[in-house]
């Protein structure tokens, strides 16, 4: 969209608006590898010290590998359940005639706007009847079924703008309804589902009460209970340890939007790109 | 609780019968038990609260090997919860839903509404309680420890909240050294009084030992240690004849006036509260305050974190002071306590009781306690070496222990404590006055505990 | 039942499945929580008899007789034939049982721990703790801090303890004895006579107007507007700049704003060269409380609105600007007329969704002020987790949270459904094209 006028001005107003995220995430890194004097505010000594974590097992604590697999397997579990549950009801409520599409539709999203946090103890009624209460499966349902309204609408925003003669067209040629979705529909919401994919990993990425709560025996430590941990130490708290953890934590989502950041971008409106 | 026991006995009855012939007779087959035991809020230094247990299994499995039966516990530990309110909602729900374990480390406080729900079982119906080493337990822990009549956990640890002055800057605002040493005396008997640590503590910014708002440097947060001030001015927050929980106005409102008092004159930041513990650590330990409180856990992280060397030579440290008439000095105790939750069977039960019994032994609770830097529960950890050899802990049991109280057992003291802190909070900040805070307290506590509490 | 009927049916079955039965359930479940006093308490799956001492405390003086409280509270244990037959029906040892009898014979001890005592006495006790207690529940007789399941049963063994017994007297001590939750219309009243009601309901809508028009939608929108205009490098690393916060743990985040704002900060450090004194930004007054739970929260969420924008912006056939630069346009023109009108839906599901976002979130206001100075910056969301799900002593008021959800949630819909109205909804679903 660049249109060869001056945009040196836009850029140092972004600029400014920016110093305070700038300021904080470049300190954020330098703390992780240097030292500094107590009482001075500028680091004088480089170490590698702080990221110690990732070779030995910090006292107390699980591996941060078997953390960060546990983590991984959450998000990418809730991950791939929104992503195939989101993208079939999504097109149904988008294309097909369904009775009640509305209803459903304004009703999902009126349900997002129910705290999640009072929820907990419904939740655990209705898994401990099921019999999931207190497994990883039951909370990766929970925290699929707690994504799915986003999902759901995001998703309908894409099919909302894929042509319909491309269905039309497959219809003419004697495809079925469901083989027009897969073969034709699909692939031309593809940036919808790579964008939400990015959404679902990080929401599940950072979960922090559920696994917690609903399956405490599970043995499934994630990453942002590990981080929490080193902070809620009073007696010896490491805050250089704590930013290193930190960071790590962040490191393969920010690879993850550096990689699908192109796809994010078009979040909306797949199809109908001119 | 009693039904179950009743149908176990038989069991029970069977195996001791059967434990007595077994001198002479072949070993039984061996039993298993799997002993899960959750500690919330705990440090890494805290792992002894765990540890014990495990050390407690392998005694007990010897001891039941010299009557003949063999048993193997496994102990399955977890420290790492994310913060008590993670810790407490785990725990609840998951014995509720049969998979919670069957120890719990947590705070007197959840005694009362646990017991109501019959998650915890009674712990006096499965230990005695007149043998050692419960018996020779602080008779004061003990009581914090039950609930309605009725034993329901042994205490873990004890602590206790004590007031700190630096040492320094008291002797530059003429405290002489023999001062210094009688303060806790003074302070015990009521002599020295909150108010004069807010006249001292403005003498230390006057003569420009520490900076505004530095001279009197209270806990930044909401805990246990606000209620000691209620205490100083006389309040009571229990009636154990009716069993209601006490709002006193008087002395609430004196409570309230007094850090109203403290913020107006300046000895004391008007936005203290929330204020980085860690920043909090670093200046107490390091001479940036004058007087404050705190707990005595705070010993290790000042000698340890925040490198003072010498604390006996620079902080002096006593009970919370009086708040003049009708009032005393006082401190709080908060122990945790070992509770045996209605997770499995009679048997399993049965097991967790008495590994924590063999937990609660002088020598292996000593190993928490000065690992932790908290105080022990029993009269004979002073002759352990390690916890005598210790000169904090020594002084601090002897200087604070017998004087402590605790906070009531009761469903709805939570309540009656968030209450009692938003009102404080408002009148810290300047929102509201002491009398309109305690007058809101009032309808509020009333709206929310209706005949639970009385308002004196 | 049509083809496309079916095919709608399965596509949309596991969505529904879970969506009814992981969130609209618990929903429903929590509304109707909202009318219980469900608590830490009184336990979740219900609860049992039990006269204990809290229970007299409670029975209330006026509807009870003091007698009855008095027979009720005693505990009694008798070590009469038939505890003695069921010490011999236990296979316990018969010297102990003959020595009890024979000592003790018709004694009866006020508590179970003297009679706990006086088997301890004995000569041929069990070596066991736990025989001896077991033994010694034989032979209560009382009700005291019995535990029972059923009501009949309680009942029972209540008209034996007291025989005189008037009607209204044990439906009292049932209810009173009864550990479980119940229904009640209490929560509602609690919270409407709770003073700082109101004051938190400004501050809820204060937060979620200003974070939403300043950050969410607002700044989201100059993002997403302004990085079209810059070179493809330039627009990438301020979109990956401002995508930074939504990805760093929360825990980490604040600690960061706290790093730059607090007494000991890096704002301080700074002015502190140019010899200004140092206050701490973020707790100083109400108003910097303010400024930094909406620069906190802003940040976070002018994300999710950018990234929607900026993909709608680029969905925009590219040969309209070209058109538009040919005739000269500004770039304002460009903005009014050829991107603003396209971005109807997005800002409609964006304000929708952060609004409701917005309403249910405190985590960062939980990690950075608490709710303070005072409770100035204490929102509705933080309140219900605060009084209702975090407890220091550790009643969690289940019921209360839930009646404090529910609020929230009629404040979300009465929002959606405004939102709705004003874009226009059914405009938004159109009717399918195939029809088959």
């Amino acid at each position: 969209m660049e249109d060869g006028k001056r945009t040196w001005h836009i850029a140092t107003i972004l600029g400014i608006a920016s110093v305070p995220l700038i300021i904080m995430y470049l300190f954020l890194v330098i703390d992780t590898v240097t030292d500094t004097t107590a009482g001075s505010p500028i680091p004088d000594r480089f170490t590698f010290e702080h990221w110690r974590f990732l070779w030995q097992r910090i006292d107390g604590r699980q591996s941060i590998w078997l953390v960060t697999m546990n983590t991984f397997i959450f998000a990418a579990s809730t991950t791939v359940l929104v992503l195939a549950i989101s993208s079939t009801a999504a097109y149904a409520l988008s294309r097909l005639n369904m009775p009640f599409r509305r209803f459903f539709l304004a009703g999902i999203l009126v349900l997002h706007g129910f705290p999640t946090i009072t929820l907990i103890i419904a939740i655990f009624l209705i898994l401990n009847m099921i019999g999931l209460y207190n497994t990883l499966i039951g909370v990766i349902l929970v925290k699929a079924a707690l994504e799915l309204p986003l999902g759901i609408w995001i998703m309908k925003g894409f099919y909302d703008s894929v042509p319909w003669e491309i269905e039309m067209a497959g219809i003419q040629d004697g495809a079925s309804r469901f083989m027009v979705w897969r073969v034709l529909v699909l692939p031309q919401v593809a940036p919808g589902i790579l964008a939400l994919g990015v959404f679902s990993f990080l929401a599940g990425w950072s979960e922090y009460i559920l696994p917690q709560v609903l399956a405490p025996n599970a043995n499934v430590q994630v990453l942002s209970v590990y981080l929490a941990g080193l902070i809620a130490d009073d007696l010896n708290p490491d805050f250089n340890l704590f930013k290193s953890v930190g960071l790590f934590y962040m490191v393969p989502v920010v690879i993850f939007y550096l990689f699908f950041q192109k796809h994010l971008m078009n979040i909306y409106g797949g199809g109908t790109k001119g | 609780m009693t039904i179950m026991k009743l149908e176990s006995i038989r069991t029970t009855a069977l195996a001791a019968a059967a434990a007595g012939a077994m001198l002479v007779a072949t070993a039984a087959s061996a039993q298993d038990y799997n002993i899960t035991v959750w500690a919330g809020g705990s440090n890494d230094a805290d792992i002894y609260r765990v540890e014990a247990i495990e050390m407690a299994a392998d005694i007990l499995e010897r001891e039941m090997a010299i009557l003949g039966e063999e048993v193997n516990i496994e102990v399955d530990g977890r420290i790492d919860f994310g913060s008590w309110d993670e810790f407490k909602q785990a725990v609840t729900l998951g014995v509720e839903s049969g998979t919670g374990p069957n120890i719990v480390v947590t705070s007197h406080g959840d005694i009362a509404p646990w017991s109501s729900a019959g998650i915890i079982r009674p712990v006096e119906d499965y230990v005695d309680l007149d043998a050692w080493p419960l018996n020779d337990i602080y008779d004061n822990l003990i009581e914090i420890s039950s609930f309605d009549g009725i034993v329901y956990g042994i205490p873990q640890d004890a602590e206790s909240r004590p007031f700190f002055a630096w040492i320094p800057h008291m002797r530059a605002i003429g405290y002489s050294d023999e001062e210094i040493a009688a303060l806790p005396a003074r302070v015990q008997s009521g002599d020295y009084t909150l108010y004069d640590v807010l006249d001292d503590a403005e003498a230390m910014q006057e003569a420009g030992l520490v900076e505004p708002g530095y001279g009197f440097y209270p806990r930044v947060s909401n805990g246990p240690d606000y209620w000691q001030f209620y205490q100083s001015f006389g309040g009571e927050m229990h009636d154990s004849e009716t069993g209601q929980l006490v709002l006193d106005t008087e002395a609430m409102t004196r409570f309230y006036q007094f850090f109203a008092d403290a913020v107006e004159r300046g000895v004391t930041r008007r936005n203290h509260i929330g204020t980085p513990w860690d920043q909090w650590y670093a200046e107490v330990a390091s001479g940036q305050a004058g007087l404050w409180h705190g707990g005595t856990w705070h010993y290790a992280r000042y000698t340890g974190r925040e490198g003072l060397d010498d604390f006996f030579g620079n902080v002096q440290f006593s009970l919370i002071p009086s708040g003049g008439d009708g009032g005393g000095s006082n401190t709080i105790t908060h122990p945790l306590v070992y509770l045996v939750t209605s997770q499995d069977d009679e048997d399993t039960a049965f097991i967790a009781a008495e590994l924590i019994k063999i937990a609660s032994e002088p020598r292996i609770n000593t190993l928490h306690a000065i690992l932790s830097a908290h105080l022990g529960i029993s009269e004979s950890q002073s002759q352990v070496d390690l916890y005598s050899g210790d000169r904090w802990a020594r002084e601090a049991t002897d200087r604070l222990l017998p004087y402590a109280s605790a906070m009531p057992n009761h469903v709805g003291f939570g309540d009656y404590w968030n209450l009692m802190w938003a009102g404080l909070e408002s009148v810290w900040a300047g929102q509201a006055t002491p009398e309109e805070a305690v007058e809101g307290l009032q309808v509020a506590a009333q709206n929310a505990l209706g005949d639970n509490i009385v308002i004196r | 039942m049509t083809q496309q009927t079916k095919l709608g049916l399965g596509f949309m079955g596991p969505a529904i499945v879970i969506v009814v039965l992981l969130f609209l359930a618990p929903v429903l479940l929590t509304g109707f929580f909202s009318f219980t006093n469900m608590s830490t308490a009184t336990g979740i799956s219900g609860g049992t008899y039990r006269i204990t001492e809290s229970v007299l405390n409670r029975l209330p003086a006026d509807q009870v007789r003091p007698d009855v409280i008095v027979s009720l509270s005693e505990s009694q244990f008798v070590v009469d034939e038939a505890g003695l037959e069921a010490m011999r029906a236990e296979g316990l040892d018969p010297a102990f049982i003959e020595e009890l009898a024979e000592r003790h014979g018709a004694e009866v001890f006020t508590s179970g721990d003297d009679l706990e005592d006086a088997m301890k006495d004995l000569d041929n006790r069990p070596r066991s703790i736990r025989v001896i207690k077991g033994a010694v529940d034989m032979f209560e007789r009382s009700l005291r801090d019995r535990d029972f399941a059923e009501e009949a049963a309680f009942t029972a063994a209540l008209d034996d303890a007291v025989v005189d017994l008037t009607d209204n007297e044990r439906v009292v001590i049932v209810q009173a004895a009864y550990s479980g939750w119940t229904m009640t219309t209490s929560n509602f009243s609690r919270l409407w006579s709770t003073p700082q009601t109101g004051q938190v309901i400004i501050n809820t809508l204060f937060y979620v107007g200003m974070t939403l028009l300043l950050f969410n939608v607002g700044f989201a929108l100059v993002l997403a507007i302004t990085t079209t205009f810059l070179p493809a490098g330039q627009s990438a690393f301020f979109r990956a700049i401002w995508f930074l916060p939504r990805i760093s743990p929360s825990v980490l985040y604040v600690l960061l704003w706290k790093w730059l704002a607090w007494d000991t900060g890096f704002i301080n450090a700074v002015l502190g060269q140019f010899g200004m004194a140092g206050r701490n930004w973020m707790l100083d007054t109400t108003a910097n409380a303010w400024v930094f739970v909406i620069l906190i929260n802003g940040f976070v969420g002018a994300s999710m609105g950018m990234i929607i924008f900026t993909s709608a912006i680029r969905a925009i056939p590219k040969p309209l600007f070209y058109a538009a630069q040919v005739d000269g346009a500004s770039r304002w023109q460009q903005v009014r007329f050829i991107i603003l009108p396209q971005l109807v839906w997005p800002l409609l599901f964006v304000s929708t969704y952060q609004t409701l976002s917005l309403l249910t979130s405190f985590e960062y206001i939980l990690l950075s002020t608490e709710g303070g100075p005072g409770s100035t910056t204490e929102v509705w969301s933080l309140s219900a987790y605060q009084t209702a799900l975090s407890n220091y002593a550790g009643n969690l008021q289940y019921g209360y949270g839930a009646t404090m959800a529910l609020v929230l949630v009629a404040i979300g819909v009465a929002a959606s459904l405004l939102f709705l109205r004003l874009f226009n909804f059914k405009h938004l679903v159109s009717r399918p094209r195939i029809e088959q």
